[in-house]
């Protein structure tokens, strides 16, 4: 019921004519003032409602600290509700205040008043003739964007400065990219996608002001050019992919073992050359050591130094240590090669005595003099030599088994090998031997030690009285052939001990003497060879040492006396 | 009104360090700056000087009450100065005369802005405000150090015979200040400060402007 009387009454108020509720204008506002040259301006307003009768509008503006107030002198250039103030009227950097009046038959109504410096009001024309151009850099495309100012804002003479504003994006994207291209009117574009198609628009603001309306978009394909990074990159990727293809099947073709061998050399173990280690695992010493036999000593060809291992020999025994000494070599040969570190500061006396206690009971070994077999068999070692060596007229006085636990034993020593080895024997050279290792004067050679030794040359020393025992090693780091001559010293023999086989085949020994400290002498050689003066004087434990500089074509007959516990 | 003061204080920074040094003390070869140079430099400081003031001015308005802005009866103390108002003015005005209201614009605002700076540090001892004195002090070093560079630049003119040598750089104007007499020491109003920023503002955009003009007429060139 009462929906019904309220849609009646709503439906009678629409339907009621109107009576002409004539009122003033309702207020007009000024939208906004702008000029596009800073010469001229327009003014636009919003009228609003005119209160049913016709209304007619005007816009009054007064300048600056003046009274006067002037009337709109141009209505109808920039249309509707507008005012265009031309140039004569336009007056920059002067305070407009402007107001629009609304009038009808009923009254009039009053803008809000509006203070205006021209200056700031500037919006200028779109710029035009915005042209694009492909150029080429070295090679890589870009785009040159070149454009007019708007034709009526004069930026020549300098009365308006412009910035100008560059936007581009590929057709079909929606995001543009803005350059600020300053004062300029040309631009560069770079790194655009090769056969893209691209919208470029431009726009220019004054100093102060507001930016101009975008121009129409200008098209242009970019075009389609060679990556030559890309080629670069497929080539070296053929290449690449060509090398692994050679490699692999090279692989195949030659085996798997040898490139990987070649390329991850295992490591060496301890090798007999022409030792069958089957036969240490056998157990069987006599087959041991007739396989420790080597024929091919001494060598008549040239050797190969790195593969001959030569011990010095010092024997005295007599025949019953033969067969211990046998055992010891043999039977513990195994264990002293797994035993065998690079620790170069112990000697091999360690692992001698390691060896020692592995093998079993040691005997005690005596010392024995040598018998005349060993003379001779000392001789045909010497003989040996003397293909390498000049020395003559020199008699092997006595030749002193060395334990020989790191390397095969020459064919003319293995007569030597059957000789007892005195245990003091072996001590001293024990202890000699690691005392040597302990200084590591001659550095790096000391750790072999207990590791292969290479012994090109067999040095052999002699005097009327004594044999001089030389244990040559061989640096196989540095290919340095260094001499480290332990001097055994018996009691009353006269002993030198070479320290050091310089280049030029010199030998630089060391000459013990019993009374005090010397200093470092030159002594000649007896065979005259070359002096060389020794440039380290070897300072060590030992005392009262010589050093002599020998040439090592030369047998030299030294004495020295010294005592092994004194090292 | 700190925030427009500390970015004013940095670009018044850089606007000093624009002081020429002396380039050729020991006699090595000197670049002797061209005009175009000149120009350039002359131009960026005056570019300085009016964002300065806009800065200044905008920082000001917000705190000066409204009612003021729609009076509008009070005059810069420089409209005496036949400053071209339009480009047509501005165009036929010669070289020597355009140079010379340039110079004349930017002696005329020493003095005021001393007093400027002057009575906003009595204004900021009063509110104990932050200091925004200093700008105005040093905003006074920047219309010195542009008005140097002018007349360095009118004297290159000269020089290079574009100019006649009529131009004598005016004294600044004694007196000359249409500020209120309530603007001696003691009170300060802001209204004062508005009005005097206002037309700083202004006079700064001339100045920049017939630099511009001068600029375009001595070397066209692609920047024109």
């Amino acid at each position: 019921m009462r929906n019904i009387l309220e849609w009646t009454c709503l439906l009678l108020l629409v339907a009621t004519p109107r009576t002409n509720s004539h009122s003033p204008p309702e207020k007009p506002t000024l939208t906004s003032c702008r000029s596009p040259e800073k010469e001229t301006f327009t003014c636009w307003w919003q009228p609003g409602s005119d209160g049913g009768l016709p209304t007619t509008y005007a816009l009054y503006y007064r300048k600056e600290n003046t009274d006067a107030v002037y009337e709109c002198p141009d209505y109808f250039t920039a249309g509707e509700n507008s005012c265009f103030f031309n140039k004569n009227d336009t007056s920059i950097w002067v305070n407009y205040n402007i107001t629009v009046v609304a009038t009808n038959r009923l009254g009039s109504t009053f803008s809000d008043p509006v203070d205006i410096d021209v200056v700031y009001i500037v919006q200028p024309n779109s710029p035009e003739n915005v042209s694009l151009t492909v150029m080429e850099d070295k090679g890589w495309p870009f785009l040159r964007v070149a454009w007019e100012p708007p034709p009526k804002a004069d930026t020549r003479s300098g009365w308006i400065t412009l910035v100008y504003e560059i936007r581009i994006r590929l057709e079909g994207e929606n995001e543009w990219v803005i350059h600020v291209a300053g004062q300029q009117k040309l631009f560069n574009i770079f790194s655009l996608r090769s056969g893209g198609l691209y919208l470029v628009q431009v726009r220019c603001k004054p100093d102060h002001g507001f930016w101009s309306e975008w121009s129409s978009p200008s098209h242009i394909r970019f075009p389609d050019y060679f990556h030559r990074e890309k080629s670069t990159w497929i080539v070296i990727t053929v290449f690449c992919a060509f090398m692994v293809l050679t490699i692999s099947w090279l692989l195949r073709m030659n085996g798997h073992r040898s490139l990987k061998h070649y390329l991850l050399p295992p490591v060496p173990g301890p090798k007999i050359k022409g030792f069958n280690q089957q036969l240490l695992k056998n157990g069987k010493s006599e087959d041991v050591f007739s396989a420790l036999v080597v024929s091919d000593f001494p060598p008549m060809s040239s050797p190969n130094y790195e593969d001959l291992l030569v011990e010095y020999l010092e024997v005295y025994v007599p025949d019953e240590q033969e067969v211990k000494s046998k055992e010891l070599h043999g039977g513990c040969f195994k264990s002293e090669s797994s035993t065998s570190d690079s620790d170069s500061g112990r000697g091999s006396c360690d692992s001698h005595t390691l060896l020692m206690d592995k093998c079993g009971p040691s005997n005690g070994n005596d010392d024995h003099p040598m018998g005349p077999e060993d003379q001779v068999g000392g001789r045909d070692w010497e003989n040996g030599l003397d293909a390498k060596e000049d020395m003559s007229g020199l008699d092997v006085g006595r030749v002193k088994t060395w334990p020989s636990v790191f390397s095969p034993l020459p064919t003319s020593a293995s007569s030597l090998l059957n000789q007892p080895i005195s245990r003091e024997l072996t001590k001293h050279h024990c202890l000699s031997e690691s005392m040597f290792c302990t200084q590591g004067v001659l550095g790096p050679e000391f750790s072999l030690c207990s590791a292969q030794l290479a012994i090109p040359q067999l040095i052999e020393s002699r005097s009327d009285f004594n044999i001089h025992k030389l244990y040559v090693e061989k640096d196989r780091v540095t290919e340095d052939t260094s001499a480290i001559l332990q001097p055994f010293v018996p009691q009353e023999r006269d002993y030198s001990k070479v320290r050091r086989v310089g280049s030029g085949n010199m030998l630089l020994l060391q000459r013990v003497l019993e009374r005090g400290p010397d200093a470092c002498e030159e002594k000649s050689n007896s065979a005259g060879t070359n002096v060389k003066t020794p440039s380290v004087c070897l300072h060590s434990a030992i005392q009262g040492q010589k050093h002599i500089v020998l040439a090592t074509s030369g047998y030299v007959d030294t004495t020295a006396m010294g005592l092994m516990p004194t090292y | 009104m700190t925030r427009g003061y500390f970015a004013v204080l940095t670009l018044l920074h850089l606007a000093l360090r624009v002081r020429s040094a002396p380039i050729c003390t020991f006699g090595a070869r000197c670049h002797v700056p061209t005009l175009a140079d000149v120009f350039e430099r002359v131009i960026q400081q005056s570019s300085r000087m009016h964002s300065i003031s806009s800065d200044l001015h905008a920082e000001f308005e917000q705190d000066s009450y409204p009612s003021r802005k729609q009076a509008g009866k009070w005059k810069c103390h420089t409209h005496d100065i036949l400053a071209p108002g339009d480009k047509k003015n501005a165009q036929s005005l010669g070289r020597e005369e355009l140079t010379q209201v340039i110079l004349e614009l930017l002696g005329a605002w020493m003095d005021p802005l001393l007093q400027l700076h002057q009575s906003m540090r009595q204004q900021q001892e009063e509110d104990q405000g932050p200091h925004s004195s200093n700008v105005a002090l040093e905003m006074s070093d920047v219309i010195q150090e542009l008005r140097a560079g002018v007349l360095k630049m009118a004297d290159k003119m000269k020089l290079l015979g574009v100019l006649s040598g009529n131009t004598v750089a005016p004294a600044p104007p004694e007196g000359a200040l249409h500020l209120s007499a309530s603007n001696k020491r003691g009170a300060a109003s802001p209204v004062d400060h508005n009005e005097l920023l206002h037309c700083l503002r202004r006079d700064s955009d001339k100045v920049k402007n017939y630099l511009r003009i001068l600029q375009c007429s001595m070397l066209p060139g692609l920047e024109c």
